[in-house]
């Protein structure tokens, strides 16, 4: 295919072609066009084919559509089952579960079908890509008239004399284009990379597409829901890194402020967010009290995601959740009307014993949400949650007796009353002399807002970026330039100029008008034969 | 800060004026022909240009409307439904422009200025109160990904406009073909009425404030078994559209006079599921009577079918740079496309939501668009597929993007769906 084409023209005379000549890869020599194909080749041919690679992104349209459908299940935080898409959605939706488009997108045929569309993408770029490059970058200076006579744009004109060409090359060059001379023939060219365009495009994709598939794999990237009231520090799943949500904040939109007034009387978050410290644990870790070291400190707010050391931590959302954290109370002794403490008893794993002057408390039971099960006996709701926290103490030391007393603490004045505290203490015996107070909600922690973060460590984000970033430099290429070339060659008698780009006609056709007036100011006017596809 | 308000406003009704006179300057550069003795191409020239002028102005003052509201809201004008539809009706003007530029093609504005007309009548039909910004849109991603998106879009709405012409005037050059494809166009023409006259009864009662509201039957009225859609107490249905068909189980609380309608004429049928089915079924019964009666009017007035009319009025129609301006749209819209609808849209999603792509419906019909454009481009680069194949699927591809920016948000919602309908 390098051959260079004889400069001179010895058959000049006009060629006529039915069609223009197809210069979709310039002619070049494909893989694909294998005369006997083995079976090897065949594989290659399919996935190599134009034809077969719209099919295939036609078929992914299709799936993709299949899946809007419908909700997906991956689309709920629970996925639902049958029953809830035959609830919703009818006969149609059961049909829509049962076939499985429910999960349209992780399913083996829609993966099946990307992996065969991916295929395709890259042997079709192999196939042409490669050959094209070569041919254009080997490309002869002159050309037969075959060739000429098969552009788009192809004009004979006669010579009376022998052609001054440095006024058409100097022409070509205020059109920036590249202009290579051989003998008799002039190569004007510009932009040739933008064929280059569509495979650097298919370069990002795949990069862009194999990084989302090793993403799919287990291990390669990380993500742990956490969900932290204010002041609780929790663990984060899989990681040696424990969270503590130091403060949530949150920011109303006002209709004072300035800005556009409110709808109606729905007010809207314009801001929130929350102060953590992360902290890695060195040991203890599955005990309930490991020793923790801080590593950092840092604010996360929606669409502002904290980073560190390739993990980042995003706002996902809130909860309102208002419950105690603690509750700061004295002892009183009610005969003298001395108090002792202050004690700060948690709701969140409470200390087991607490002084108060010459007393010792020691907290025999603590029940964080308290009930009284069929049987009457004490019992907790939720293992965790302080809706109903009760504290069951014994006072020892001091003038105490050897067993103590016990005392039964509810902090909630709603609680004291629903399960009578009073009465309670005084059967103990506790209750004449002692009592436990709060003195005011100044001395009663409570946590507002629960705040939910996500945790992830994504190592492939960075290619895939870089996927897309090459992916949208070849579509910038291929469209937004074009390879345009112009040839002349010339004998005695004739010239013939001959034009080719591969997108844009329509920009040729201004530029071919450029050096027809350039030939016109040297004396060449009339073109003898011309043929202009599509004219008509 | 009402003051900014009221003449960004002002500004955007001046808009629509504008584009609704461009539109009929340009429909008259082609029709006129019966009442002046000039050659068509000279007078198509000198009013065409006339229309494009007037096309600029409307621009301008949609600009100006743009500027003033970003002005007051502080933030850009394209975070709800209002916003962004009147956004992507101004970028269509800005594709038209461009594109004129380079083409000088006048009649390209008969078929792209109507289209900023309606999206521009359809945004005013929503709410146009700025609503404050919830915090997940408070990034400077949103202009960007917005902003990119629609470019891209708009330059796919010009390849629509141009694939329409080239099929209108290949119908009027062979009106012998084939059955299949007069009535396909004729049927494209139809749905494209269906659109208008949603749009414009949607806007034309809007303006008129008209109301209507439901309020449940109590529910031992409602038969044993149908109950499943008899919907909670206290629920109440308000319709913004005369009831052609009143909602399933509900009884009419309050409804404005209409034309001496003053009852619902039917009723929503009871298999009709989902949320506010009734409000859409009486949305489509509208939209498809509205956009029936408009083609029953336009038909009578031409007397011969609707495609054939305006394919004769596009005499100068230069078919090759038509396909040419439809391929070129596209192939400018496809990489901003990509990169604003795609890109963007992914990094900003790993940003707010903590995930590039989670098959929200917004993203999945951005990926059906964009699939759908590859396929175009490569059966038209690749195999060859010019003039009309190409101008249909053009045509096609439009409907495509405007399923994901409106029909996404009407029948799906998702997460984006902030974007109030």
């Amino acid at each position: 295919m390098t051959t260079p084409e004889t400069a001179k023209l010895p058959h000049m005379e006009e060629v006529q072609h039915d069609k223009p000549l197809d210069m979709r890869y310039d002619g070049a020599m494909r893989r694909s066009q294998k005369a006997k194909p083995q079976w090897i080749d065949r594989i290659w041919n399919f996935f190599s084919s134009v034809k077969v690679g719209i099919w295939l992104i036609a078929l992914t349209l299709v799936a993709t559509f299949i899946g809007s459908l419908y909700p997906q299940q991956s689309a709920f935080l629970s996925p639902p089952d049958e029953a809830y898409y035959t609830e919703t959605y009818g006969t149609l939706g059961q049909w829509y579960y049962v076939l499985g488009f429910s999960q349209t997108y992780e399913s083996w045929w829609f993966l099946t079908l990307i992996v065969l569309l991916a295929t395709s993408i890259v042997i079709a770029s192999f196939d042409r890509g490669i050959p094209l490059y070569r041919i254009l970058k080997n490309q002869p200076v002159a050309r037969s008239s075959s060739f000429l006579c098969g552009q788009q744009i192809h004009e004979t004109y006669a010579l009376s004399e022998p052609l001054q060409h440095t006024s058409l090359v100097e022409a070509l060059r205020q059109q920036r284009f590249t202009v290579q001379q051989q003998g008799e023939a002039l190569l004007a060219e510009k932009n040739r990379w933008s064929r280059m365009g569509p495979y650097v495009n298919h370069i990002g994709l795949i990069i862009f597409l194999i990084c989302a598939f090793i993403r799919s794999f287990p291990g390669l990237s990380y993500e742990a829901y956490v969900s932290i009231l204010e002041g609780d520090v929790v663990p984060i799943a899989q990681t040696a890194y424990f969270i503590k949500n130091e403060q949530f904040t949150i920011a109303w939109h006002e209709s004072t402020d300035g800005g556009p007034p409110l709808k109606k009387d729905q007010a809207t978050p314009k801001r929130f967010e929350t102060k953590v410290t992360l902290y890695t644990c060195e040991q203890r870790c599955q005990s309930d009290e490991p020793a923790l070291k801080e590593v950092t400190r840092g604010v996360v707010a929606v669409n502002e995601p904290f980073r560190y050391r390739g993990m980042a931590l995003y706002q996902l959302g809130y909860d309102v959740t208002p419950q105690i954290r603690s509750i700061t109370v004295r002892l009183r002794d009610k005969r003298n009307n001395t108090s002792y403490g202050p004690l700060t008893l948690k709701t969140n794993n409470p200390a087991r014993t607490y002084t108060a002057g010459p007393y010792t408390l020691q907290l025999i039971n603590y029940f964080p949400d308290f009930a009284l099960d069929k049987a009457g006996n004490p019992t907790t709701v939720s293992a965790n949650t302080p809706n109903a926290p009760a504290y069951v103490l014994d006072i020892r030391g001091g003038d105490a007796p050897a067993q103590g007393w016990t005392y039964v603490y509810f902090p909630r004045e709603v609680d004291k009353m629903r399960f009578r505290q009073a009465e309670l203490n005084a059967r103990v015996g506790s209750g004449e002399r002692w009592e436990l107070s709060a003195d005011g909600m100044k001395n009663v922690d409570i946590a507002t807002y629960t705040s939910t973060l996500v945790m992830r460590d994504d190592q492939t984000l960075p290619y895939l970026l870089i996927g897309a970033v090459i992916s949208m430099v070849g579509l910038v290429m291929g469209f937004y330039w074009q390879h345009r070339r112009i040839w002349l060659c010339w004998d005695a008698h004739r010239l013939v100029l001959a034009a080719h780009t591969n997108k844009n006609h329509f920009g040729l056709q201004r530029e071919v008008q450029h050096m027809r007036e350039a030939l016109h100011r040297i004396g060449i006017a009339t073109p003898v034969a011309q043929q202009q596809e599509g004219s008509a | 800060m009402t003051a900014w308000y009221a003449w960004s406003n002002g500004a955007l009704v001046l808009a629509l004026i504008g584009y609704i006179v461009a539109c009929a300057t340009f429909s008259w550069s082609v029709t006129g022909r019966q009442w002046h003795k000039s050659q068509p191409q000279v007078r198509q020239a000198r009013i065409g240009v006339f229309g494009f002028r007037i096309t600029l102005v409307a621009l301008a003052s949609h600009l100006v409307y743009f500027a003033l509201r970003w002005i007051a809201n502080g933030f850009i004008p394209v975070s709800n439904f209002f916003e962004f539809i009147a956004f992507l009706a101004m970028m269509i003007a800005v594709a038209f422009v461009l594109l004129f530029l380079v083409y000088r093609h006048v009649l390209l504005g008969i078929f792209v200025t109507p289209i900023s007309m309606i999206l521009l009548a359809y945004a005013m039909v929503f709410p146009w109160e700025a609503q404050p910004l919830v915090p997940s849109l408070q990034s400077v991603w949103l202009y960007i990904h917005v902003t990119t998106a629609a470019t891209g879009e708009a330059f796919f709405a010009v390849a629509f406009a141009a694939g329409l012409m080239y099929l209108l005037r290949m119908r009027a050059l062979h009106p012998q073909v084939a059955k299949r494809k007069r009535w396909g166009i004729e049927c494209m023409l139809v749905a494209v009425l269906i659109v208008v006259g949603f749009i414009m009864s949607a806007f034309i009662f809007r303006l008129s404030g008209y109301e209507a509201t439901f309020v449940p039957i109590p529910r031992q009225v409602v038969a044993e078994g149908e109950r499943s859609q008899a919907p909670a107490d206290g629920d109440t249905i308000v319709y913004a559209m005369p009831p052609l068909a009143a909602p399933y189980g509900y009884t009419v609380a309050q409804m404005d006079g209409f034309w001496g309608i003053t009852q619902p004429l039917t009723t929503t049928p009871s298999w009709m599921h989902g949320v506010q089915a009734g409000r859409k079924w009486n949305t489509v019964l509208w939209s498809v009577s509205s956009g029936l009666l408009l083609y029953g009017l336009l038909r009578l007035l031409v007397r011969q079918p609707l495609s054939l009319a305006i394919g004769r009025r596009l005499e100068v129609l230069d078919l090759q740079q038509v396909d040419e301006i439809s391929y070129r749209a596209i192939a400018i819209g496809f990489p901003i496309f990509t990169l604003g609808a795609l890109i963007f849209a992914m990094i900003w999603a790993q940003i707010a939501w903590n995930r590039f792509w989670g098959w929200d419906p917004k993203e999945v019909w951005a990926l059906i668009t964009w699939l759908f454009y590859s396929a175009y481009l490569h059966v038209r680069l690749r195999k060859g597929w010019e003039g009309e194949r190409s101008a249909w699927l053009a045509v096609v591809g439009f409907v495509v993007v405007m399923f994901t920016l409106v029909g996404v948000n009407l029948v799906i919602a998702g997460l984006h769906s902030y974007a109030g309908v």
